[in-house]
């Protein structure tokens, strides 16, 4: 927990925060009091077996899931907690859209085109002009290598090119925080990389990022922060790299040494 | 049976009076269908109800229509609710009503299965990317949920063309009454109902094959 606050002055607001979160389905805990603050320009990945409760975080900061105790804060501000109040749920409707989503599944509307699929939030959320969105729509398009396919349905479209559509889709809200959720593990191998490229470019750029993963090579080259989870607890954190060359606990020793059989 | 001269001329000749049952056949199914399409929303939207007593009433209008026989509920709305409401029914509104009434209590199951069929990921991809729940509902689940209803809506079609035919019992001048009244005064029941017979699959046969068809194409999609 010290980490962080050694990385960031205490002054820096995070983009978001989980502030203490437990989250339980029935009687099943999956997460207990996680707190874990992502700063401006961090990509934070959550690595750990399945089951350790990674997506359930990242949905939490979705807004997908209502924590059962703790807090999801956006820029100092409460959006979500286990009983949202009016002033909670004013808020979480305002930065809605600027906490971006891309989903292990794409989650693409099959009934409209790519470009359709780019432009139905900004026109209806954002109510920008039709021209604007569509501009916008082309320029992400050509970011991730994909002009050509703006009239194309998503079921003529391969999973790397689906999931690339996906991240131009939750890119044209401009969101200030983008979450990843085990964006590359519906995919084969070989369509992974493309997917990979893009996501490492947008970190490049300065995206903010919080990346559920088990790519553990863009955890360690790309990931300013590393974040091991298991059975609902944050375990260990350490930066970039640091995690993956010296991890200080058993538990992640031995989640790391399945990868090096590998 | 071998002896048996066949005398379809008796048929020939009341061709246009069994035609016009046709069409009043055909004017019954359609208007029922609009009927229960509408009554099928409003039962599915009760049973989706927040409110417990608005989702009792639902499920128990399905229930009740689904497990008792169509034409006693057919009798049933031509003989009692002019009793209930002292007010006298056209045979043909009650036929309608009490079709529209069975056919909703199904309908309403077809928009329900049809709703289910859009994955909850595009609901929650709506939801991120800031759509309200009506946008996501009128822009992603809609959209989708309609493509898939749309074959059974029309197998609807197919059965109430069938079911229509229970007219004849409270006087509805549709194809069959049509059939019983010929055959009464040409005493050519063969003839007539074979011929009735017919009409009804040559309707029905090629509407449900196409429907087998655009079902298969929906499935591969």
């Amino acid at each position: 927990m010290s980490g962080h606050e050694a990385d960031h002055p205490m002054s820096a607001t995070p983009i978001i925060l989980a502030d203490g979160v437990t989250k339980r389905f029935g009687t099943n805990q999956v997460l207990t009091r996680v707190t874990l603050p992502v700063m401006e320009r961090d990509v934070v990945c959550i690595v750990g077996p399945s089951g350790s409760g990674k997506t359930t975080l990242l949905r939490c900061f979705a807004l997908l899931e209502l924590p059962s105790e703790g807090r999801i804060l956006m820029e100092g501000t409460p959006i979500s907690t286990a009983e949202p109040d009016r002033a909670i749920k004013t808020a979480a409707r305002a930065v809605r859209s600027e906490i971006g989503m891309v989903f292990q599944h794409f989650n693409l509307w099959p009934h409209m085109s790519v470009l359709e699929n780019l432009i139905e939030a900004p026109l209806r959320v954002k109510k920008m002009p039709r021209d604007q969105a569509i501009a916008m729509a082309e320029k992400l398009l050509a970011k991730v290598d994909l002009a050509d396919k703006r009239d194309a349905y998503p079921a003529r479209l391969s999973g790397g090119q689906q999931q690339r559509v996906a991240i131009a889709r939750a890119l044209a809200m401009s969101p200030k925080v983008l979450l990843f959720d085990e964006a590359t593990s519906a995919l084969d191998p070989e369509l992974r990389r493309e997917v990979l490229i893009v996501m490492r470019q947008l970190a490049l750029e300065g995206m903010t990022m919080l990346v559920v993963t088990h790519e553990m090579g863009f955890a360690r080259h790309v990931g300013t922060r590393t974040v091991f989870m298991d059975r609902g607890e944050i375990v260990e954190e350490a930066p970039g790299a640091a995690f993956f060359d010296a991890p200080k606990t058993e538990r992640a020793k031995r989640f790391l040494q399945q990868f090096e059989e590998e | 049976m071998f002896k048996y001269q066949f005398r379809w001329d008796t048929v020939w000749g009341s061709f246009d009076f069994l035609m016009s049952g046709l069409q009043m056949t055909l004017i019954v199914s359609a208007a029922t269908l609009v009927l229960a399409m509408i009554g099928g929303l409003i039962i599915a939207l009760l049973d989706m109800s927040r409110f417990r007593a608005l989702r009792w009433i639902g499920v128990s209008i399905g229930e009740v229509v689904r497990n008792t026989p169509i034409l006693v509920q057919l009798l049933w709305v031509y003989y009692v609710l002019p009793i209930v409401f002292g007010i006298r029914i056209e045979a043909l509104v009650a036929l309608i009503i009490g079709l529209a009434l069975y056919q909703a209590a199904f309908i309403s199951e077809v928009y329900r299965s049809g709703i289910q069929s859009v994955p909850k990921g595009h609901v929650e991809a709506a939801q991120v990317l800031g759509l309200s729940p009506l946008q996501s509902f009128r822009r992603i689940v809609l959209p989708q949920a309609i493509k898939m209803t749309l074959p059974p809506l029309a197998s609807n079609f197919v059965q109430l063309i069938k079911f229509s035919s229970l007219g004849a019992v409270i006087s509805v001048s549709e194809i069959t009454r049509r059939g019983m009244e010929l055959s009464a005064t040409n005493f050519r029941p063969l003839e007539t109902f074979t011929f009735i017979a017919v009409v009804y699959f040559l309707i029905c046969w090629p509407l449900a094959m196409g429907i087998r068809f655009w079902e298969r194409r929906l499935q591969n999609r």
